[in-house]
């Protein structure tokens, strides 16, 4: 087996510990070193981690890697990405996959001269239950898709989450990627159009925390996708990930995060969902080991990310205008 | 490689060829089933060769693991042969029906030095696994009052019925709760005492027990297992665990993270999945781990001495329901 080198460039988002976790379960992985502009946390995780911590990210890419993941603030992912793809690393870049759309086609066009993979962190591709549905529509279960409602509800980070200079944007950023990318997978179909409401109505923390979204496909197929960090602290569980699918001749449910246990915990006073199953971390790991094992081209790629991209980026634009933005 | 042959191609049969499939270090070698039709069908997902018969299997075939995956009633007789043949045998849950079987098979696993184990499978469900990791993390403080249950609809297409005749199956206390009552015992420690009822012959489709049992360490049990459920109905099983500093649920249904309705002129229906990946299978993970035992010569995860004491929560439940008294074990 051919030793694969791969480095972690920051601990932003938090993303990076459950990815990091996963890659060191590969034998043929060296972690080669963490990029952390935060001393303090760069430090801790190499130590976590027993590998080398860099301040720099350019550093860190000198180091003959094979593969990098990148978990930056969201607009940092453009400047990092375009260096590495230029060492002629593969890359696994956190969603959203930019800010903007110049850099995402900046990012794309990175890596396609220099040849490399750039792949988009969208984990709830490989979710069991999530790859279970994908099965049952793709061998016509449930007949044709007419319709998708979806909520990917959360609890509201902090950080540079809610600095939009650096997120470019909240809610309707941080959670439409998600199921956009699933809505086009499950359909196989382009965005034709996108209508937002969005705003801050929950929280006070100065970003947008709560947003619905009415999206029409190329293909006739209408969604809507709940994007809102709708949770309060309290909350027993932070992600919730559900999709209702409606064909012409079934329906399905999916509740991607509901395998759960509940505890009423007396000595805290809070009840907590505790999830049981894997979460689409450790697909998403072992594609991108492989992508840099094989070159080949990732089962979620940058243009993916792209893709879900334009639908958050018309999303805001919607929210501004008040009007349906066509993608088309 | 181990060499594994499998007797039995009927449900549980299906259901440890299919875990085999993914796991690098074994091989199955050869299938067996008197429907040839389904022995074959096991052997083309395995590539490899189909039996009619035992006898003739064990004549023909190179193995070193039986996996026997037949009714209850047949698992001494199978699983005692193969061992006195030198293999190992990994024997599905329950034991066997009665303890002379059960405590036969023990011995002659002894005598021959070979590794047996028994398909206690619900220690490796993760959502179980996982409560017994809150629990030892001591998120529920001392747990308490535990219940369970594993409801169904009459297992009917089983073959011959041999769920039906509780002379071969041993009703839903050998065959259903059992499951319950190991990972109890294992977890939990040895019980004191039981109390059951059961719906009795006078509804031969609608098999069902309720059992109380009370720990040794002062904790009691809910025990819930029917086969009594209209046709049709999902597979549901849950569990409260109830501790001095908090409690745990689970409840398939519930908890379900994927429901599909289908719908036709006639009629409507629901589907329950669970959808795990091949890592997270916990009929993989009871071979698995038997098959660490036998290569590495340790004992197995699931003991012999473990499915007995299982098997003696289960009769004691059944004598109870039978002549209305406590059993004391």
């Amino acid at each position: 087996m051919k030793e694969l080198r791969i480095g972690v460039v920051s601990f932003e988002h938090m993303h990076a510990q459950s990815y990091t976790q996963e890659l060191v379960k590969y034998p043929e992985v060296t972690l080669v070193g963490i990029a952390d502009e935060n001393e303090k946390r760069g430090k801790e995780m190499a130590a976590t981690f027993k590998t080398n911590y860099y301040q720099r990210y350019e550093s860190l890419l000198e180091q003959q890697l094979d593969g990098v993941v990148i978990c930056t603030n969201n607009r940092d992912h453009a400047k990092v990405s375009i260096a590495a793809a230029k060492k002629g690393i593969h890359i696994l870049v956190e969603k959203p996959f930019a800010t903007t759309i110049a850099d995402a086609h900046a990012m794309l066009e990175a890596a396609r001269e220099a040849n490399v993979q750039i792949m988009n962190a969208f984990p709830m591709r490989f979710n069991p239950n999530v790859i279970a549905a994908k099965k049952k529509i793709d061998a016509g279960l449930i007949g044709q898709v007419l319709t998708i409602t979806s909520i990917n509800h959360g609890k509201i980070p902090g950080g540079w989450f809610i600095d939009p200079a650096l997120s470019g944007g909240g809610a309707v950023m941080d959670h439409t990627v998600h199921l956009g990318d699933l809505i086009r997978w499950f359909t196989g179909s382009e965005i034709k159009s996108v209508f937002c409401e969005s705003g801050e109505l929950l929280h006070h923390k100065g970003i947008d925390d709560t947003g619905l979204v009415m999206i029409e496909l190329n293909n006739g197929v209408s969604a809507t996708i709940d994007c809102s960090w709708a949770h309060h602290t309290n909350y027993p569980i932070w992600a919730q990930v559900d999709m209702q699918i409606i064909g012409t001749k079934g329906v399905i449910e999916l509740k991607a995060f509901a395998q759960v246990l509940h505890l009423d915990d007396q000595t805290n006073q809070r009840f907590e969902d505790i999830g049981w199953n894997e979460t689409g971390d450790e697909g998403l790991i072992k594609e991108f080991v492989q992508v840099c094992a094989t070159g080949r081209t990732p089962l979620v790629t940058g243009l993916d990310g792209l893709r879900a991209l334009e639908i958050a980026l018309a999303s805001y634009e919607s929210s501004r205008t008040n009007e349906v933005v066509s993608l088309t | 490689m181990i060499r594994i042959a499998l007797v039995g191609c009927g449900t549980m049969g299906q259901t440890h060829a299919h875990a085999y499939t993914s796991l690098g270090e074994a091989k199955v070698v050869a299938v067996c089933d008197i429907r040839l039709e389904k022995a074959e069908a096991l052997a083309s997902l395995l590539g490899c060769v189909a039996y009619i018969s035992y006898e003739a299997m064990k004549e023909k075939a190179d193995y070193e693991v039986l996996d026997v995956c037949l009714p209850t009633y047949l698992h001494c007789r199978y699983a005692t042969d193969a061992m006195q043949d030198g293999k190992h045998v990994f024997c599905e849950k329950p034991i066997a029906l009665n303890l002379e079987d059960a405590d036969l098979m023990v011995k002659t696993a002894k005598e021959y030095g070979v590794t047996f184990s028994v398909g206690h499978v619900l220690r490796f469900f993760p959502q179980y696994q996982a409560a017994v990791a809150q629990i030892k993390a001591g998120r529920i403080g001392t747990p308490a009052l535990l219940r369970t249950t594993r409801n169904q609809a009459f297992p009917g297409w089983s073959w011959e019925n041999w769920y039906q005749d509780i002379a071969k199956s041993g009703g839903p206390e050998v065959d259903l709760a059992i499951h319950d009552y190991d990972w109890l015992l294992y977890n939990f420690g040895p019980v004191k005492r039981v109390y059951a009822k059961n719906l009795g012959p006078e509804h031969p489709a609608q098999m069902h027990t309720l059992a109380i049992l009370r720990f040794a360490s002062g904790a009691m049990a809910h025990v819930e297992a029917s086969w009594a459920l209209p046709k049709g109905i999902e597979f549901r099983t849950t569990f409260e665990l109830v501790g001095t500093d908090g409690q745990l649920c689970y409840d398939s249904s519930r908890d379900c993270p994927l429901k599909t309705q289908l719908g036709s002129d006639e009629e409507a229906s629901l589907f329950y999945d669970n959808p795990l990946s091949d890592e997270m299978n916990p009929y993989r993970a009871e071979l698995k781990a038997f098959l660490y035992a036998v290569e590495h010569k340790t004992e197995p995860v699931v003991t012999a001495t473990e499915a007995i004491a299982a098997l003696q929560v289960a009769l004691a439940a059944k004598e109870s329901a039978h002549n209305g008294k406590v059993v004391h074990l």
